[in-house]
């Protein structure tokens, strides 16, 4: 398999369009998303940012318009490849999705177990080791599910999203729920999953100051409708009044100023 | 949803797990496993509820006959209703309600906090994975636990026949056998087989489209367990026709 090379489109939306009942949620969406960099989309909560991510991981078929992962169409190809494109993906859901009968180590092999019959006992519960070390959970393997916190939650729920070593990896609202040193602490998390892995992120996310610290793309959806997207630089400076607007209640903007260098800054 | 509609809905369901299910056999270990958590946890529930029919089978069977100078036939009515019927319908109902309502919970929990989303996010097909070992282990366990309800009936209904109500035994046991052939244990099996198939599916079934929040499940779980219950009795009657009609 040809590994994508730096910016390749490894996503794309074409004209997507979903309602559930009278209610559009998705409006003719047309997004690519670059491979091997961090691309958030932001919004406003109920603005379809989540139901985006679900297209993208074939949880949902799009009334209208194509879904592209590695080329595969999400929607209308057969199980089989869709499974496959699955196995290349990580996703982090907004609160782990952690099974709660199962333990953490149970929990972050769970992938392990199904697709890599190939490894024996010693050789997953290393690797679930060596992954909770990666999100700074070592010595958690035995932990049962309620005995966790909300961002340990969340780091056991990136483990197992890390432990297949996807080609992509998906965040569903990282910093929800979380207080703002927790939140600052998955940051932080992500930033150094980004360094470590090199591979493509795609962040749902209303929190401004996390985006702006991953991203190297940002799009803004708003009452469904992708208003703007470009590189994150471009974005905090744009003069579309729906972005700017939203930036604006959500950032300390002489905080941004000051940390792109940026003398345009809403 | 309209009643058409939720037909629909289940024909759906079921065709895709049945195309899920032929391919792979279950999880190791999950069919032990759930044959364990339905069979060994309802037991007690079960056994109690057993006795008291048993109990008032033999009751009611002597104050209708009694009158008649049939007290002699407690046991065939005993054995004829406590075996064709009561058996497989409270081994059913005791399951239903007990296993049914924990399987409905369980996976309607899990829709609701994403577990199902991220299992087919993870590209393990939910359905293979958390219905074909529930399904399996209920039809295991359903008939043998169908069977133990039989035994306990008729041993709390001769107790009570020769303790109670002070008629003989034997005369008692006697009449029983001659109420029932031993294909009626092969029906009851069937009858067993039949309603695990119909707890196993609609309970799953109804977890699985379990709406947001702790409303959603509670709604998920009391449609699933009254759908079950209602069907139950009406398949029981149509085998009923089947059998001995």
């Amino acid at each position: 398999m040809v590994e994508p090379a730096i910016g390749d489109p490894i996503i794309a939306l074409q004209g997507v369009s979903k309602a559930f009942g009278e209610v559009e949620v998705l409006k003719d969406v047309d997004l690519v998303i670059p491979a091997r960099q961090t691309t958030a989309i932001i919004g406003p909560s109920g603005t379809g940012k989540s139901v985006l991510i679900k297209h993208v991981i074939g949880l949902l078929r799009p009334d209208r318009g194509r879904v592209l992962v590695f080329g595969t169409d999400m929607a209308r190809a057969p199980e089989k490849e869709i499974y496959a494109v699955r196995r290349r993906m990580g996703v982090l859901f907004q609160d782990g999705a952690l099974f709660d009968s199962l333990s953490v180590e149970e929990n972050v092999a769970f992938p392990l177990a199904h697709h890599r019959r190939d490894l024996g006992p010693a050789a997953r519960r290393e690797a679930v080791e060596e992954k909770l070390e990666w999100v700074g959970l070592p010595g958690f393997a035995d932990r049962s599910i309620a005995s966790l916190s909300g961002g340990q939650r969340k780091r056991v729920g990136l483990a197992r999203a890390i432990v297949m070593e996807p080609e992509i990896l998906l965040f569903d609202e990282p910093n929800s729920g979380l207080d703002p040193f927790t939140s600052d602490a998955i940051d932080e998390l992500i930033l150094g999953m980004k360094a470590r892995l090199g591979i493509t992120f795609v962040i749902i996310s209303h929190d401004i100051v996390g985006t702006v610290k991953v991203a190297d793309h940002v799009g803004m959806l708003y009452e469904g409708s992708l208003v703007e997207f470009g590189p994150t630089r471009r974005i905090v400076a744009s003069e579309n009044p729906v972005v700017a607007t939203f930036l604006r209640r959500n950032l300390d903007t002489s905080w941004l100023a000051a940390r792109l260098g940026s003398e345009r800054v809403p | 949803m309209s009643f058409l509609a939720a037909v629909g809905r289940f024909g759906i369901f079921l065709a895709a797990f049945l195309r899920s299910s032929w391919r792979h056999p279950p999880p190791p270990g999950r069919v032990a496993e759930e044959a364990y958590r339905i069979g060994v946890k309802s037991l007690p529930v079960l056994l109690i509820i057993a006795v008291f029919v048993g109990t008032n089978l033999a009751l009611q069977g002597y104050k209708a006959f009694a009158p008649i100078g049939g007290q002699r036939l407690v046991g065939m009515f005993v054995s004829m209703a406590g075996i064709r019927e009561m058996a497989p319908v409270i081994a059913a109902s005791m399951i239903a309600a007990k296993a049914g309502t924990e399987m409905a919970s369980q996976i309607a929990v899990m829709r609701i906090r994403e577990q199902i989303d991220a299992m087919e996010a993870m590209a393990v097909d939910p359905l293979w994975y958390l219905i074909l070992p529930r399904l399996l282990g209920i039809v295991l366990v359903l008939p043998a636990l169908t069977i133990i309800a039989i035994f306990v009936t008729l041993v709390s209904a001769y107790a009570v026949t020769v303790w109670q109500l002070g008629l003989n035994g034997a005369v008692f046991i006697e009449f029983a056998r001659q109420g029932i052939q031993g294909v009626d244990f092969l029906y009851c099996m069937l009858k067993g087989l039949a309603f695990g198939v119909i707890i196993a599916l609609g309970a799953c079934f109804f977890g699985f489209h379990a709406g947001a929040g702790p409303e959603g499940v509670g709604r998920a779980t009391n449609g699933a367990v009254v759908t079950v219950s209602v069907v139950v009795v009406f398949l029981n009657y149509l085998m009923s026709e089947v059998f001995y009609g």
